[in-house]
């Protein structure tokens, strides 16, 4: 008869006597865990199913063009650039619904009283939210145009002779897709930091976009005798004249993709962005620069002001 | 005995109002309570150690450090907020492992951290429920917990039993009490509720306007004094008159009759002024100093 091991464990409380990384592992974490929100991991089901079709929606464009090049490559179809003109009303609207939940809900419950009294700062903080949120929009644009790139290059009859011919598409979405995806990050967190309710900020940041879009639409809008034949053709004179490419600029979806366009050597539809085609390059370039740089100061600002 | 938390001279203004002027204390290893009404400072103290804010003037260090300037310094702290802090949406396992990693400990010793903390706490079974489906005083444990999670050298608790029904309380304070004895984990207990820091601390900061008002161990503000108190079921406005009439010093205090005892003899007269009026003796023993009486003092 064999004797029984017994073990005997000591369920008293241990100090901890491992090790502690401090500010960095502080940071890590936040990244992290604004990671783990946007996608729902750790939360229940309910909260990944948004993330998930935003993926299968903004990933749908670029598999169906993808799927079309390999069945038709004779036909001219969209490129790289026409992507970013599809996607980035799809990224506007994950960044409404999805980004206020990175930053409305610390406030609403309070746990940002916790964040702060740990071995972080405000700044420590909202980097690494914007981090986390910057890094899963990066993921879904470029993973878009890698399935695109995939297709046209599958599809082409000699793909290494289309990877030789188009290779400067490569650095080129990748540029692009950086600035869409810093500025469709920026601002909605920005937004978010001045109301505890997602659905506030979301309404918000959707209207924004719409309503900036409408109103540099009216003013850049050509006559009623201009429209058709001349209008596309861009050479209609719109209601404010030569004030019009100006007021191109307050359209901030059309900045943005104005830049895309730029990066992308293609010139800007008539309508929208293309007005803004009609002034320097450096005033959009500056106007995108100014509202990052606003943005982030509009973000920062108010959570120096955070008392707990 | 070295100070886990020193202020010096520590002033703060907001404005022309002072919350807290040239205000000079220690607090040791142990659990000792910040007591004070409303407005007394105790939440600015506690956001001065937390690095929250910046003093006016004067020092709050944390085992020597700074913690306005010192960010790394917070880690040695845990904090447990009087209000909501908790989210909803996730698990206390999920929650507790997380801020372990902000407060700088590795993901894998944060995981171990959580599961114990949270067993130590009274929630093992619990840990993967959402935290919203809690009640209160299972949030106030989580609360605790996590101000525990990173196993600090002191936790400041901010009014760590309101809100909480009669059982909920006392099972707070022995919890307060186990973390400060068992874990060894310093405390700093600020309330308004005497009670909670009669039966719970070591010793007692109290402040008042901004100053300190007393400062010392709890037995020096709860000892037994000469003065007994009487409880009668009935006639007790007779008794009070006949001890009166005896020349000993009777008040009525609460349902009691205080009496300042002089000398033996008065003793003997307190017997007869009872057996005189016929009343019903319920209660009769010396009466322990209270907290309160720091504050009734005042008052007088």
């Amino acid at each position: 008869m064999t004797e029984s091991a017994g073990e005997l464990f000591d369920l008293g409380y241990k100090r901890y006597e491992g090790p502690r990384e401090g500010r960095m592992r502080a940071r890590k974490a936040i990244f992290t865990n604004g990671v783990r929100t946007i996608l729902g991991l750790g939360r229940s089901s309910s909260a990944k199913v948004l993330p998930i079709i935003f993926f299968v929606v903004v990933m749908a464009p670029a598999v169906v063009l993808a799927l079309v090049a390999s069945q038709a490559s004779e036909l001219d179809l969209p490129g790289h650039s026409d992507y970013y003109q599809i996607v980035s009303i799809l990224l506007i609207l994950f960044s409404a619904i999805i980004a206020p939940e990175l930053l409305c809900p610390d406030r609403r419950t309070g746990v940002i009283g916790l964040y702060l009294v740990r071995p972080l700062t405000v700044t420590d903080y909202l980097a690494g939210r914007w981090l986390a949120f910057f890094s899963i929009t990066l993921l879904l644009v470029y993973s878009g145009q890698v399935i695109l790139l995939l297709g046209l290059t599958l599809s082409a009859e000699s793909p290494g002779e289309y990877l030789q011919d188009n290779w400067l598409d490569v650095p080129r979405f990748l540029a692009a897709g950086f600035l869409i995806a810093l500025f469709t990050t920026t601002l909605p967190l920005a937004i978010s930091a001045f109301t505890t309710r997602k659905a506030y900020a979301a309404a918000f940041v959707i209207g924004i976009f719409i309503i900036s879009s409408a109103v540099a639409g009216i003013l850049t809008e050509c006559e009623d005798h201009d429209r058709g034949a001349a209008r596309g053709a861009g050479q209609c004179e719109p209601l404010t004249g030569d004030y019009a490419k100006w007021f191109g600029l307050i359209d901030v979806r059309g900045v943005t993709v104005h830049l895309s366009d730029l990066i992308f050597d293609v010139e800007s539809t008539p309508e929208g962005s293309g007005r803004i085609a009609e002034l320097h390059n450096i005033i959009p370039i500056s106007t995108y620069v100014g509202m990052l740089g606003g943005l982030t100061f509009m973000l920062w600002w108010r959570y120096r002001r955070i008392t707990v | 005995m070295t100070s886990l938390l020193k202020a010096s001279a520590l002033t703060k203004h907001y404005g022309s109002t002072i919350a807290l002027e040239s205000v000079d204390f220690e607090v040791f290893e142990g659990i000792t309570g910040l007591l004070g009404p409303n407005g007394a400072g105790k939440s600015t103290a506690i956001k001065l150690f937390l690095g929250l804010l910046k003093p006016t003037s004067g020092t709050a260090e944390v085992s020597g450090k700074n913690p306005y300037e010192s960010i790394e310094s917070r880690s040695l702290l845990g904090y447990m907020p009087e209000g909501d802090c908790l989210p909803t949406g996730i698990t206390a396992s999920e929650f507790l492992t997380h801020m372990a990693q902000v407060s700088g400990l590795p993901p894998a010793y944060a995981r171990t951290r959580a599961a114990d903390i949270l067993r130590h706490v009274g929630l093992d079974e619990e840990r993967y429920r959402s935290i919203g489906q809690y009640s209160s005083g299972m949030k106030q444990r989580v609360k605790l917990a996590q101000a525990l999670v990173h196993d600090p050298v002191i936790v400041l608790l901010d009014e760590p039993t309101v809100g909480l029904d009669p059982g909920g309380r006392e099972e707070m304070l022995e919890l307060i009490r186990r973390t400060g004895r068992e874990f060894g984990i310093s405390i700093i207990l600020s309330t308004h509720l005497m009670g909670d820091v009669e039966s719970t601390c070591e010793r007692i900061i109290v402040l008042d306007e901004g100053r300190v008002k007393e400062a010392g161990d709890v037995s020096m503000y709860t000892k037994e004094t000469q003065n007994i108190f009487i409880d009668v079921d009935d006639k007790r406005s007779e008794l009070l008159t006949a001890l009166i009439s005896r020349g000993i010093e009777a008040t009525i205090e609460g349902s009691s009759i205080a009496v300042v005892l002089e000398n033996e003899v008065q003793s003997d007269a307190i017997r007869d002024a009872i057996v005189e009026v016929d009343a019903q003796l319920r209660r009769m023993g010396p009466r322990r100093q209270q907290l309160a009486d720091i504050f009734r003092d005042d008052r007088k």
